[in-house]
């Protein structure tokens, strides 16, 4: 009854894509070509998975142990990032999943597939302007604008139930669909901002000083937490509101495998087409106007503004909250493989039953885009799979992305009986040193599987 | 036998995956050595008087002009407890051709004088006739500027060549201030 998945990927989990003798490969395309009579998992045990990656930076660039002055390590990562350099943390722990093949044996009604997970998503842009001016100030940087939009982040908790659904339309062709319900724990959101802070050489006053701001943070659920007063325990609390305390939201994925020859086989999903409506418990924090700054000047003309510079700037940059409700969009992926399978297994010659793969060796190449709050990232893999024998699959993965031009990934499936496991990880090279790696991930599952069979079960 | 070939190759797999990993020594207890000391530079004042501002409209000359303003920057306690240094420059060009006095006075709450700067500016006899200073404020000077919450100007004129409605030039004052922080 033990089903654990510990994952540490990115959202990219380009070695369990497709991996089909994983339930979980539905997650990630839910026209997965996975057959089974029923599968199911240990109420929150049945997944975890956790990525943590930055891109232009790794921990060990900050905080080494080398007596070299924090200071400096800050100042080398700011100036050497650029502001789409990211850092990003996924975390998914599956409260439970589980499915079942619809109808007899020898109907073709397809498949169900359901579960809840929760998810915590957080995402950030190197702020590069606004940390240049708060490390070494304007100073050296007279005629250049800070860019404030260079501050975006987000991070939210949420709940998704969800259901899925998947059936063989022809002989060739697997489509599916998993519809998804999110409850949001918390949201904080500040992706729209814009404006700058300038100062340049001027012919009158010693410079032209300009500050225009239009940031907002959007907040549900997090108010009584950032109160003063507050002394109760986040975690718990945060638990509390996730199913059904929060705000509710809808999505959808969808996906298909098809075979146009027996040995080549084309996927793709997309994933996470949703939203989440905020309505409660929300706030918005906004610091928005603007300001030229031309000093303290004496007009000697005895009509002066009675305010003085500090007054007139808190008056002409206004920091606000607000109640409005707001709609945040789920982080869209967009996953495709291209494979072709060779090599028949000597004994497994003549029993090749439909759907089913008989081949040992599949090499493919994997497309993986998501969208952030800026350009999508994009993430290139080829891969080799080898079904050792019925009961062992390898997968071996060599993926470009914005993390890592070196990122190779293996991963394991085995079968004892009804009972599957996983281990995958990727960056494998990164082992050599963790706290230099951009970004890591280790897979492992442990599923109890009941296949489907072309036998008549009372057999 | 072959779940023990399977369980083989797992234990295998783990192992070598444990054994070849390892992490350079990471000391996250670094982010409280963060020291922040970022140098601003900004306008400090500004002004533009012409020659015809020294004679009123009944052809008389005024011996001096006078404005104080309010100088509030240093309200914010933020701002206060991250100062450490502060210069200020200042660049005075005069095209008249008459000398002059000016005194920049910074006045606490109750317009008590904290400190004067005091620039003679010479007569405009063709040539360029700029008077650069910069005034350094830090330790005991500091702690004065931070009490400062009014700025008086004052610009005396010094006896010379009659002013009149026609008389050319201007006495511009143009200033800067570079503000060193530490924000710990």
């Amino acid at each position: 009854m033990l089903l654990i998945v510990v994952t540490c990927f990115s959202q990219n989990k380009q070695v369990l894509y497709n991996l089909t003798s994983v339930p979980q490969s539905m997650m990630l395309n839910p026209g997965a070509d996975f057959k089974y009579k029923y599968y199911f998992g240990v109420p929150m045990l049945s997944g975890f998975s956790f990525k943590v990656g930055s891109s232009g930076f790794s921990a060990y660039d900050l905080f080494a142990n080398d007596g070299v002055d924090f200071n400096e390590k800050l100042r080398k990562v700011v100036y050497s990032t650029t502001r789409n350099d990211h850092a990003a943390i996924n975390e998914q722990i599956e409260l439970f999943n589980g499915g079942i093949k619809l109808g007899d044996w020898l109907e073709n009604k397809g498949y169900l597939s359901f579960g809840l997970y929760q998810e915590f998503d957080f995402w950030s842009y190197m702020p590069k302007d606004p940390a240049i001016l708060a490390l070494d100030g304007n100073q050296n940087y007279i005629g250049k604008a800070f860019d404030l939009s260079d501050l975006s982040m987000k991070a939210e908790v949420l709940s998704v139930l969800h259901v899925g659904y998947h059936k063989n339309v022809s002989d060739n062709l697997i489509v599916g669909a998993r519809g998804k319900i999110y409850f949001s724990g918390f949201n904080a959101t500040s992706t729209q901002n814009s404006g700058y802070i300038l100062t340049r050489p001027s012919n009158t006053t010693m410079y032209e000083q300009i500050v225009r701001s239009n940031l907002t943070l959007n907040t549900s659920g997090i108010s009584k937490y950032i109160a003063d007063d507050y002394d109760g325990d986040v975690a718990s609390d945060v638990k509390k509101q996730l199913l059904f305390g929060g705000d509710m939201g809808l999505g959808f994925d969808l996906g298909f495998t098809y075979y146009p020859k027996k040995n080549t086989q084309i996927t793709a999903s997309i994933l996470d087409v949703g939203f989440v409506r905020h309505s409660k418990d929300v706030e918005n924090f906004t610091y928005k106007g603007y300001y030229k700054y031309e000093g303290i000047n004496p007009g000697f003309s005895g009509n002066d503004d009675p305010d003085g510079v500090y007054s007139d700037f808190n008056e002409s940059v206004k920091r606000d909250t607000l109640y409005n409700k707001y709609t945040t969009w789920r982080p869209v992926k967009l996953n495709a493989s291209y494979q072709y399978s060779y090599g028949v297994n000597r004994d497994e010659d003549c029993v090749c039953e439909a759907g089913e793969k008989p081949y040992k060796n599949a090499v493919g190449a994997q497309l993986f885009i998501m969208s952030t709050p800026r350009l999508p990232i994009t993430a290139l893999t080829g891969f080799y799979q080898r079904n050792v024998s019925g009961k062992l699959q390898l997968k071996a993965t060599y993926t470009l992305d914005s993390y890592s031009y070196t990122n190779i990934g293996l991963g394991l499936s085995a079968r004892l009986g009804a009972f599957n496991m996983y281990f995958m990880g990727d960056n494998l090279l990164g082992y050599r040193d963790l706290s230099k790696a951009n970004s890591l991930s280790v897979q492992f599952g442990f599923n109890f599987i009941f296949k489907d069979s072309n036998e008549p079960p009372n057999k | 036998m072959k779940k023990y070939y399977l369980y083989k190759i797992v234990c295998l797999l783990l192992l070598t995956g444990g054994s070849f990993s390892c992490t350079s020594d990471l000391n996250f207890d670094q982010v409280n050595d963060l020291k922040l000391t970022p140098v601003f530079e900004a306008n400090f004042s500004y002004f533009n008087v012409p020659a015809t501002a020294f004679v009123s409209s009944t052809g008389l000359e005024y011996q001096w002009a006078y404005d104080e303003q309010e100088f509030d920057v240093f309200r914010d306690k933020y701002l206060n407890s991250y100062l450490q240094k502060v210069d200020f420059y200042f660049e005075i060009n005069n095209t008249i051709n008459r000398a002059y006095v000016l005194n920049v006075v910074l006045l606490d709450d109750n317009s008590n004088a904290l400190t004067t700067i005091n620039f003679n500016v010479p007569a405009y006899s063709g040539t360029t006739n700029t008077i650069t200073r910069t005034e350094i404020f830090e330790n005991m000077r500091l702690e004065l500027l931070k009490r400062a919450r009014k700025m008086r100007f004052l610009i005396a004129m010094e006896p010379g060549p009659t002013l009149n409605a026609n008389s050319t030039g201007s006495i511009v004052l143009r200033s800067s201030a570079t503000v060193y922080t530490e924000i710990q």
